[in-house]
């Protein structure tokens, strides 16, 4: 059921009418959550139109004639604010969570990612672990900037912060394990950001 | 699909009425025992498939009892193991070697052939090891099976990648990507520090060998635990009723991005403790009162998709005389009483880094009485006096200098298995 949603990487649906409905399906499909007593509505053209005005849903760029193109990421933004709806995560939570996440991330967050996926995913992620070939000796921890020079096939992702201000994450990113090293990251950042203002 | 049976008891079953309380609520996760039974479950053949890497430490640290004891640990292993299932296995020193890559486990002598020529050297290049028994790992990836890195040392990360907070961020990295992570770190000279939150993140476990002796047992609790796996990513979220408060959750779980706690992996078959203590008005005699919403997340191991469960927990007000000649749960008693024996040992070893050693013998001192005292009544349960004991011995142990690396894992590990499996034996 679940990889229904994975069939859909790579397409587009021109026009708003075309991505309800294709969007319609697969939130029965996915049943997100509606067998268990949660009611979850099927997300019409009305629907879709606050997504996109809360900016819960990415507006479209592309377009063909007036109708907009959506694509693969807005579909997984759509679903994902579905699941999460069910979920009663209040809608500034779900903007959060949603907002800047890649294909994968929501395809996680979704719960759809394919054990085949993940199979090669599991391998290309430590074999990236590996790809800055550790030099034999016992060194001393330099504090040298990581120095890849990105043989590996890694893709990274903008996203805006603010206008002015993109962070850049590389897709083998993993986000901190605890509250603590979220904090602990926060902090880096915000130390970085003032030496540029300094 | 058979669900976990989650079970919530109060200290007593009603509250008293008319006045504001602080209540303590264990909240018992149960998963269905395993079952043979191929009606419910056509392709389940009684226990998940197991893909493991066994990455051993054989740097010169090793070397004697631990090195020996090690490649028993790991022969037992082979033996445990069924055809079905695959094994890897990789050693290192400052070098890495893949002993044997990820095969069935079919020749069951060969194995343990090779296994039984590794002998100790060199220094401790285990971060690399740990993603080379990875990647023996992920070549073979089971859909539905248990795909684990076994991580076995008595050291420090001295070469290549050293940094803890790398290392456990890599950790949790592969368990997102499907491969998770035990560790079992030997005597007293391996970073606890390392070893306990890289399994945590990592959706293993975390184990402690004390004497070279105890590591047959502990594999073996290892294994039993792949085999009777059943649901990883398990996420808890309590939500109170209106007008109720949470005051304290006394697990310390993380958080998951969603804001829910995050549970260790479910057994088959053994309960999992957790104790919520919520801040509930004052309410009228008679009258019944919903306390809190759980929801329980999980992926059954031998589904694609998560699960969530959901259950609603009433209670009843009565009067101060019916409440107090109603009978009292010991189990919600000695939860709490365990979980806040878990924090004592956590401040005890706070205490033993800044040096006050005389402060942490307080803090075990004061919850051994503590504890003593609120089990008065069940005092001879085999669970608290063995709790009992183990607060006195570190308590004991702490006075000796040369014994400080081995108290502290004592305690780290203590608090650690009493806050994730409810369970006081490793």
């Amino acid at each position: 059921m679940a990889i229904g949603v994975l069939k859909e990487k790579g397409r587009k649906y021109v026009g708003l009418p075309e991505f309800a409905r294709v969007s319609g399906q697969l939130v029965s499909e996915l049943q997100l959550e509606q067998q268990r007593g949660t009611v979850t509505s099927v997300p019409d053209e009305r629907t879709i139109r606050y997504y996109l005005a809360e900016g819960l849903i990415q507006t479209p760029e592309e377009k063909q004639g007036t109708a907009s193109v959506f694509n693969y990421l807005n579909l997984l933004q759509l679903l994902t604010v579905k699941k999460l709806q069910a979920e009663h995560l209040p809608i500034r939570k779900i903007r959060e969570l949603v907002a800047g996440k890649s294909e994968q991330e929501l395809e996680t967050l979704l719960g759809v990612r394919g054990p085949s996926g993940k199979n090669t995913e599991a391998k290309r992620y430590l074999e990236s672990l590996l790809a800055p070939a550790p030099s034999a000796p016992p060194t001393e921890t330099v504090a040298a900037p990581p120095q890849q020079l990105d043989a590996s096939p890694h893709s990274w992702q903008r996203v805006e912060i603010e206008p002015g201000l993109e962070l850049h994450v590389r897709s083998d990113y993993a986000p901190p394990a605890t509250t603590g090293k979220t904090r602990s990251l926060l902090e880096r950042a915000i130390h970085r950001l003032r030496r540029l203002r300094d | 699909m058979e669900y976990p049976k989650v079970e919530v008891f109060t200290t007593r079953a009603k509250l008293e009425a008319g006045r504001e309380q602080t209540v303590d609520v264990l909240i018992r996760i149960t998963p269905p025992a395993l079952s043979l039974d191929h009606s419910t479950r056509p392709n389940w053949k009684g226990r998940p498939d197991l893909n493991l890497s066994l990455v051993l430490d054989r740097s010169g640290s090793m070397e004697g009892e631990k090195m020996i004891r090690a490649r028993d640990a790991a022969m037992f292993c082979v033996d445990q193991m069924l055809p079905s299932d695959r094994l890897s296995v990789v050693t290192f020193d400052d070098r890495i070697e893949v002993l044997f890559p990820s095969e069935p486990v079919t020749n069951k002598q060969a194995m343990k052939d090779l296994i039984a020529r590794v002998t100790a050297r060199g220094s401790t290049a285990l971060h690399e090891a740990w993603v080379r028994g990875g990647l023996t790992v992920s070549e073979r990836m089971l859909d539905q099976g248990i795909n684990r890195v076994v991580l076995i040392t008595d050291g420090l990360a001295n070469v290549g990648v050293t940094s803890t907070d790398e290392i456990v961020t890599q950790s949790m990295g592969l368990f997102q990507r499907g491969v998770s992570t035990s560790t079992i770190g030997i005597g007293a000279d391996f970073n606890e520090d390392l070893l306990m939150p890289m399994a945590q993140s990592g959706g293993g476990n975390a184990w402690h060998v004390v004497e070279p002796d105890d590591m047959q047992h502990i594999f073996q609790t290892e294994l039993e635990g792949l085999i009777a796996q059943y649901a990883h990513t398990v996420s808890l979220s309590l939500i109170p009723a209106d007008g109720i408060r949470i005051v304290d959750v006394l697990n310390d779980f993380d958080l998951t991005e969603t804001g829910r706690y995050r549970l260790p992996n479910l057994q088959a078959g053994s309960p999992f403790d957790i104790v919520a203590q919520l801040r509930v008005g004052a309410e009228e005699i008679g009258s019944q009162m919903r306390l809190l919403d759980l929801r329980l997340g999980f992926t059954p191991q031998d589904a694609k998709q998560a699960e969530v469960l959901k259950q609603a927990h009433t209670i009843e007000f009565a009067s101060q005389t019916v409440v107090e000649n109603s009978t009292v749960n010991d189990e919600v008693i000695k939860a709490v009483q365990f979980l806040m024996n878990a924090r004592a040992r956590n401040e005890a070893m706070k205490r033993m880094d800044a040096g006050d050693y005389a402060g942490a013998e307080a803090v075990l001192g004061s919850a051994l009485s503590a504890t003593r005292a609120a089990c008065a009544s069940f005092a001879a349960m085999p669970a608290v006096m063995e709790e009992c004991a183990s607060l006195q011995e570190t308590s004991m142990s702490l006075k000796d200098r040369l014994k400080d690396k081995m108290s502290r894992k004592k305690l780290a590990y203590a608090a650690y298995t009493r806050q994730t499996t409810g369970k006081l034996d490793q």
